[in-house]
């Protein structure tokens, strides 16, 4: 079987976001790293592998994103994903999720043209831009079906059975390969690299693919191309002090009340 | 080490685990400890996860690293909160010694374990008149037929209700001199005639120290490390290890506190609205720690990457220095994180205090700072011996 592993580079959610002066999240001049919730997506792509054994399981780890994002490669690489492929291309900055989608796509189809590829997987949401709409973007750029916020993956044969945990209902769904699936972080703690997982990550193959490499023309991506615009962003206001209520006469339940109804809590 | 940066994996190492041990943390470490139990859940994962065993081939069941990785791990999770004292014993003493001298069938038995931590191996040398002079070592072995027959007493051994086995440091009679020769014996903890008492320490930690009563325990042959005429080489393979470990035990445990510390120094204020922070009696004293720490894991890295390159004696002169600056750095960041913190710094909540025991420790075990201090001045200076 071959995965694909969509992994995205963002920006340390721990430290400061920056902004370019166009809006666009400033991925250079941050520290990064692979996002969070697709370490999910490779840990399920590595459980798959660890549980169907016996079976030849490749998982290639794919990322869109500047220079850096492939540290976000080498992370999936010291999990245990066996090549990275990159697309790197000064061109895509700025791109928006439909731009990224079709450079996701095009490079699945590069790397599907070599092997065959059977399972397309992604993280839930990334954690910057946290749009949730990639994985049904690919979906229907590679005319394949989705089966997306997978909390429980199962699966025999060409058949995958996941759980789909909502508000209201809890959901089980159906998929056979060739499909792109989304997981979500109810999916099970991702593993730390290891110690020989750091030390083969070096060896592993890692590709490094311009737009011009997988048949992408420099207009149809970019800040230019994006059909969704950043017109301003702002900071989170700062928290305000809470409201005390001091009770010295009895009245702190009326006070407390109060509060809450001229809230709307109550 | 041509270079003054460690390579891009050991920098991958650290920050591997450094993530793994923040999810454990330094509040399930003092828990644990306070609480009397012991950390064996974290020891287990990080031998699942392969950083226990780092430095031990790869075909026993390591990682196949140096110890300068070892160290690296070790330092990490002491920065964030969970120090294993332990580290410094099984995997870095006991499993360099085994993977240097054991025989092969030595080898498959014991350093799969150590290295996945399912089997701990404890480390014995300390005896109550032999500690700054383990030439007074009395435990002595005698042959019994093919067996062994051990018998002597220990003291601060560290962890031994943990560990599956000992590794101690005895003697036996040369045949040709009569004189006693170090030789090490792998001891299992359950042996018969094998007994330890906890001695009570006011160190927070989940690791114990005790008192060892070994009473003719029999030991087949093979219980012996190597070679019997091997038995100080054998040893010293052991030291160098130890103090790249209790250097970077120390380090990163000095690290803790100089982070609590600044942090509280940024946000702490006083007087007006200015934080603590701005003061340079609080400042200087934070950023002379730091330049400590830095050249202290300096002079460890120099260590381990003399060690691993099969430069024992260099490495030797190296690692009592690490070892000796570390201990300093460690004593000195955590006295001025206390003070950076005020009141704050002796409550349990800011972690700092717990600190100061383990960090004392350091200037005297595993070897004394005077000890190191006789070894820099015969050795490196060439004064004249003084004991
Ligand atoms: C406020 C804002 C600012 C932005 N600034 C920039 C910018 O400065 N530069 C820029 O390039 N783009 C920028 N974008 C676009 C943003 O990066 C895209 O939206 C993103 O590439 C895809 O959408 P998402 O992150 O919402 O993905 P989601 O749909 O939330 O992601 C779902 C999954 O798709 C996969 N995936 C998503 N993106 C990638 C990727 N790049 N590589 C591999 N797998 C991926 C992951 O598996 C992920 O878990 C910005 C978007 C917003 C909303
Ligand atoms: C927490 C802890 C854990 C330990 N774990 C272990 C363990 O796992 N295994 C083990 O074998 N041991 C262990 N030890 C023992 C440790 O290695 C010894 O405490 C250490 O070697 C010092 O020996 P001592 O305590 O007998 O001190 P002594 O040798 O009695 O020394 C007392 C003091 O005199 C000084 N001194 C001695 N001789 C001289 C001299 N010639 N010149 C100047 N000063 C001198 C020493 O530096 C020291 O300050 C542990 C100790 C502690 C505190």
């Amino acid at each position: 079987m071959n995965i694909v592993v969509c992994v995205k580079y963002v920006p340390d959610a721990t430290a400061d976001r920056q902004f370019e002066s166009d809006n666009t999240v400033d991925r250079v001049g941050v520290d990064g790293l692979l996002s969070e919730l697709d370490e999910y997506a490779v840990e399920q792509a590595l459980q798959l592998r660890e549980k169907r054994e016996g079976e030849d399981i490749e998982i290639t780890a794919l990322c869109v994103g500047p220079e850096k994002a492939v540290d976000a490669i080498r992370k999936a690489l010291q999990m245990g994903a066996d090549k990275g492929v990159h697309v790197v291309d000064d061109a895509i900055a700025g791109s928006d999720s439909v731009a990224t989608s079709l450079v996701l796509a095009k490079a699945r189809e590069k790397i599907g043209a070599e092997k065959k590829v059977d399972l397309v997987m992604t993280g839930m949401a990334s954690t910057d831009a946290s749009m949730s709409v990639i994985p049904a973007m690919l979906a229907e750029r590679l005319e394949l079906p989705q089966v997306t916020f997978a909390s429980v993956v199962e699966s025999q044969g060409e058949v995958f059975r996941v759980r789909r945990d909502g508000d209201t209902a809890t959901e089980i769904v159906e998929g056979r390969l060739p499909m792109v699936l989304s997981v979500t972080d109810q999916t099970g703690e991702a593993r730390y690299p290891s110690f020989k997982g750091i030390m083969a990550a070096k060896k592993k193959p890692l590709e490094t693919w311009a737009l011009s490499d997988i048949g992408v023309e420099a207009d149809q991506v970019g800040l230019s191309a994006s059909w969704t615009a950043v017109e301003g962003t702002e900071a989170r206001p700062p928290r305000t002090q809470g409201e005390i209520v001091t009770d010295e006469d009895g009245s702190g339940a009326t006070a407390l009340v109060d509060f809450l109804a001229s809230k709307k809590f109550i | 080490m041509s270079q003054f940066s460690e390579t891009e994996e050991r920098t991958e190492l650290r920050k591997a685990v450094r993530a793994f041990a923040q999810s454990w943390g330094q509040d399930y470490f003092t828990g644990k400890a306070r609480a009397g139990e012991k950390t064996t859940d974290l020891w287990l994962a990080l031998g699942k996860n392969g950083y226990l065993g780092v430095n031990i081939p790869e075909e026993y069941g390591g990682g196949g690293g140096g110890i300068g990785d070892v160290a690296a791990v070790c330092e990490e999770l002491a920065a964030v909160g969970c120090p294993m004292l332990l580290m410094v014993v099984s995997p870095a003493i006991c499993g360099s010694v085994i993977s240097r001298f054991g025989t092969e069938e030595q080898k498959q038995r014991w350093l799969p374990g150590i290295a996945d931590g399912t089997q701990t191996m404890a480390f014995a040398i300390t005896e109550p008149d032999a500690g700054s002079n383990s030439h007074r070592i009395t435990t002595t072995a005698r042959r019994d037929g093919t067996d062994w027959i051990l018998k002597g007493r220990k003291v601060y051994i560290s962890g031994v209700d943990e560990a599956s086995h000992v590794l101690v440091v005895a003697r036996t009679e040369d045949h040709k001199t009569g004189s006693l020769k170090p030789c090490l014996f792998v001891v299992p903890t359950d042996a018969p005639g094998f007994e330890y008492q906890p001695i009570p320490m006011e160190l927070v930690s989940p690791e114990q120290q005790f008192t060892v009563f070994i009473d003719d325990v029999r030991l087949p042959a093979d219980a012996l490390v190597g070679d019997e005429d091997a038995g100080l080489i054998q040893l010293f393979a052991g030291l160098n290890p130890e103090r790249i470990m209790a250097a970077s035990f120390a380090t990163g445990i000095a690290r803790l506190a100089l982070e609590k510390a600044t942090a509280y120094a940024k946000e702490r204020s006083v007087f007006r609205d200015t934080p603590i922070g701005a003061h340079q009696a609080i400042a200087h004293p934070l950023a002379q720690a730091h330049i400590e720490i830095e050249m202290a894991r300096l002079m460890t890295q120099k260590a381990a990457a003399l060690q691993d390159a099969g430069d024992d004696m260099g490495a030797g002169e190296a690692a009592n220095m690490a070892k000796y600056a570390s201990a300093e750095a460690a004593c000195n960041a955590v006295d001025r994180a206390v003070q950076t913190l005020g009141g704050n710094g002796v409550t349990q909540e800011y972690g700092v205090a717990a600190l100061l025991v383990a960090t004392r420790v350091m200037r005297i075990a595993p070897v004394s700072r005077e000890m190191i201090l006789n070894f820099v001045a015969m050795h490196s200076l060439g004064l004249p011996k003084s004991y």
